[in-house]
């Protein structure tokens, strides 16, 4: 066999066996859990660190800016809901019915305890008209 | 003539973007960093894939000027690729609420950023010569393999960055971006003048690692 083609089969090999392991390192890592793969079985995720990435469920928010406690539903089907409690800041892009990964704990009543809550964006952009025809108000409220 | 021509399209850009296009309906004016990020990220994917081209090119046909290319555009992906974590970080603050996570996109998109900084590390310990050349190549070439990667991270994986906008694909099948066309626009021109401004750099680096070469000859005339 003649030098370039042992160098690309070579090269091939290589790169199969790491795909093979970041792809099985991802598969096995799950970066979060839905809430009806978490409801299946709650004994397995009680009281262990995990995210778990579902909607807001509309209506289900109740903010209290004064003990900074934020508490909301997500879901993912409409069938299986969770409820989460989050001690600290209502992030700035939350809205119901946006996608939000939370970390925290599940506790033994089935609530679960967020100690980081994320917001998810989706890939469309779009431009608001009131925004549009009011630019020096949108201007302004950067400087907030 | 390529660098006045980025200089003057960057700055056309800035006043179109930040003057002209409107603020996103949700994110407001912390989506503008959207016409920096997705620049960079094809500043590296270009950059990159000539390192792969150029890679292949050399291990066949052992031509020093597939080497040299490479090699410079191998140093200006690291610098795009830096960049895109950093806008991605500063981005993803205000929007996702933290500057990183280690989702699938983050991730692998922090890999190609180490394996092309372990390409550069490489190039300056190998020692000068047609081995340093030809070992740069095969990991120019396996390292390209991340990017596919990064690609279908979001498609593969559960991750917290969004799947792609820019070729999102409809019901009808076809794929087209997910924004309305005052959004687009800007970004489309500043997709094209990342690209004249990649050429500039590439033109650049060339030139001084050539002179380089020059001057190492000479000093070894002495």
């Amino acid at each position: 066999m003649n030098r370039p083609y042992r160098f690309v089969l070579g090269g091939a090999l290589v790169a199969a066996i790491l795909g093979f392991i970041v792809y099985q390192s991802f598969e096995a890592t799950v970066f979060f859990y839905t809430p009806a793969e978490i409801l299946a079985e709650p004994s397995n995720f009680e009281g262990k660190t995990i995210r778990i990435g579902a909607l807001v469920v509309p209506e289900s928010t109740h903010w209290d800016p004064e003990k900074v406690l934020l508490s909301f539903k997500v879901t993912e089907d409409n069938q299986t809901f969770i409820p989460i409690v989050f001690e600290g800041v209502k992030p700035d892009m939350y809205r119901e019915g946006q996608g939000v990964v939370v970390e925290g704990r599940l506790d033994s009543e089935g609530v679960f305890q967020a100690n980081n809550v994320l917001v998810k964006h989706s890939e469309d952009y779009s431009v608001d008209e009131a925004k549009r025809k009011n630019k020096e108000a949108a201007y302004r409220s950067l400087m907030k | 003539m390529l660098g006045w021509l980025s200089l003057a399209g960057f700055a056309v850009l800035g006043i179109l973007i930040f003057g002209f296009t409107p603020p996103d309906k949700y994110m407001g004016f912390s989506q503008k960093i959207m016409y920096i990020h997705l620049p960079t990220v094809l500043g590296a994917y270009v950059a990159f894939f000539v390192v792969f081209f150029c890679s292949i090119g050399y291990l066949w046909k052992r031509t020093e000027a597939y080497d040299r290319v490479a090699k410079s555009s191998a140093e200006i992906g690291v610098i795009f690729s830096a960049l895109v974590l950093v806008t991605g970080s500063i981005w993803g603050r205000p929007t996702w609420g933290t500057y990183w996570v280690w989702d699938a996109r983050l991730t692998t998109s922090l890999v190609l950023f180490l394996i092309y900084v372990g390409y550069v590390l490489l190039r300056t310990f190998a020692g000068p010569g047609e081995r340093q050349a030809r070992l740069a190549a095969v990991m120019g070439i396996i390292g390209f393999l991340d990017i596919p990667l990064i690609h279908v991270s979001v498609q593969w994986w559960r991750t917290l960055h969004q799947e792609s906008s820019m070729f999102r694909v409809d019901e009808t099948g076809a794929a087209k971006p997910s924004m309305p066309p005052e959004l687009l626009v800007p970004l489309l021109l500043s997709l094209a003048m990342v690209l004249i401004f990649y050429g500039y750099l590439m033109l650049y680096r060339i030139r001084v690692d050539l002179r380089d070469e020059a001057l190492q000859k000479q000093l070894a005339k002495g």
